[in-house]
């Protein structure tokens, strides 16, 4: 029976889907570790904007933020996936970036943009978190605006925002498979290949051991992290 | 030889006027109280003079160096160079906590004033030993007492080597064992000539380490004299009403 995933699959087969899992896994955590890249310095980027003396800059991040929080992940990726071609008339092949598909470009772009937006409420909160006579201490003793914010506000901010942060990232981790929306071959579109040709369930189940080990690993990494900064308090 | 004045300074936040014309010139080594009721304006006025609030009008000058003008600008370095004639130390001490007391100390001149870490490291353990603080060199400000992070807190002002120290009530978050190591701290700048205005709720306190007390209410400057004199011998009325009512 095809819902008895163990009695579906054999020996044979178990290693070879474990190993097209796994190479889907590859995708995902490179998706995963792409977003964090661009989405951790956009955040700030966009924190700072949100905070900026200027309201047509606070404005234009405002609505940035609402429409990125506001509307699906997976809608945003077709947008950024078609809006090429609809809106310029460019054809996608045409957007290859070193022989990798455009799909791929536009996943990174979706997810960055996206969690960047996610992110950067978590900055402000944090950066808003940071008492006032912290900034004045550093104005008073000479230290310029870019020192105060890089040497005594930002590594305040960064260890208040840990556990919101880990929670963001565990929830990158699992919303990689809606990379599957534009044919990525990451571990979800793997699974659901694997799992249409064989007519059976185990390439979830093993997708879904393998989405909690990831998740595992960053949920102790960013343990690790809280840990190291736990010398202080404040 | 003047090393602080104060011309004119007036101050509103919205319709509420929190400094009216306050004058005031303050002495090389000289160790000056402000005193006054809550929303005096004294704690503004000292955030004026410390540049963390921009006065709306009237002139700031330090050692010679105009800081505020009337709301003119001032360059660069000109403002850079009137922050560095003093220092501040706040009520709620403010030191980074994500930084060790060596760290609290070092890190501004090191960053600011480019000195080398060897030397700024030397200066600090003097300043930390002077201060009673010998060996918590590496403790963090959570690990210390409110009066042991005060006097971190003066000892990284006093890093900066400022002509002119201001304090906003430095005693007010300790309790009175924690007060008392506080004023011996200030007594023993004060022996050194160290220029000092303090902003301060505790009348005694005032007495025993200034030179001249100021009271204040209501914006302006109500009375000022020698500090004995104006605590027990109040000529004002009103300085009168606060110090009879801090006696009762």
């Amino acid at each position: 029976m095809c819902f008895l995933p163990l009695a579906a699959v054999n020996a044979d087969k178990f290693l070879p889907m474990v190993k097209q899992l796994l190479s889907g896994l590859g995708v995902s955590a490179v998706i995963f570790f792409l977003t964090l890249l661009f989405a951790l310095p956009l955040g700030l980027l966009i924190a700072s904007g949100r905070r900026s003396k200027w309201a047509a800059v606070r404005w234009f991040f405002q609505l940035f933020i609402s429409v990125m929080r506001g509307t699906p992940l997976m809608l945003q990726l077709f947008i950024w996936y078609f809006c090429p071609f609809y809106l310029f008339d460019i054809p996608l092949s045409d957007l290859a970036f070193c022989g990798i598909e455009y799909r791929y470009s536009a996943v990174i772009i979706g997810f960055s943009l996206n969690y960047a937006a996610y992110f950067s409420e978590i900055y402000r909160a944090g950066i808003e978190a940071i008492p006032r006579g912290q900034y004045e201490a550093a104005f008073v003793l000479g230290y310029s605006k870019s020192q105060t914010f890089f040497r005594i506000i930002l590594p305040q901010v960064i260890k208040r925002i840990i556990p919101p942060v880990t929670n963001e990232v565990i929830t990158l981790v699992k919303d990689t498979s809606l990379a599957f929306s534009l044919s990525v071959l990451e571990m979800f579109t793997v699974a659901r290949q694997i799992a249409s040709a064989e007519t059976t369930m185990m390439p979830f189940i093993i997708a879904g051991v393998f989405y909690y080990i990831f998740n595992f690993l960053v949920a102790g990494f960013m343990a690790f992290i809280e840990k190291r900064l736990a010398y202080y308090k404040g | 030889m003047k090393l602080f004045t104060a011309s004119n300074i007036k101050k509103s936040f919205g319709k509420n006027c929190v400094l009216r014309d306050i004058s005031l010139e303050i002495e090389k080594g000289e160790v000056v109280s402000i005193i006054g009721p809550s929303g005096s304006g004294k704690t503004t006025f000292l955030r004026c003079a410390a540049m963390l609030e921009t006065p709306d009008s009237g002139v700031l000058e330090y050692d010679g160096v105009t800081g505020f003008d009337n709301g003119y600008k001032i360059d660069k370095k000109s403002f850079i160079e009137a922050r560095s004639k003093f220092g501040m130390v706040f009520q709620n001490f403010n030191l980074f906590p994500h930084f060790s007391v060596m760290r609290n100390l070092t890190d501004a001149p090191a960053c600011v004033r480019k000195i080398p870490a060897k030397e700024l490291e030397l200066q600090a353990k003097g300043l930390l030993e002077k201060m009673g603080l010998g060996g918590r060199e590496n403790a963090y400000p959570c690990e210390l007492s409110g009066g042991q992070q005060q006097r971190v807190a003066i000892a990284r002002a006093l890093m900066n080597q400022p002509e002119i120290l201001f304090f906003d009530e430095p005693t007010s978050a300790l309790d009175p064992e924690l007060t008392l190591e506080i004023l011996k701290v200030i007594r023993a700048l004060a022996a050194e000539n160290m220029t000092m205005v303090i902003v301060t709720h505790e009348l005694e306190f005032a007495k025993e380490v200034s030179d001249r007390i100021i009271f204040m209410a209501d914006g302006v400057i109500v009375e000022e004299g020698r500090a004995d004199e104006l605590i027990d011998d109040p000529k004002n009325e009103r300085t009168r009403a606060f110090i009879s009512g801090f006696k009762k």
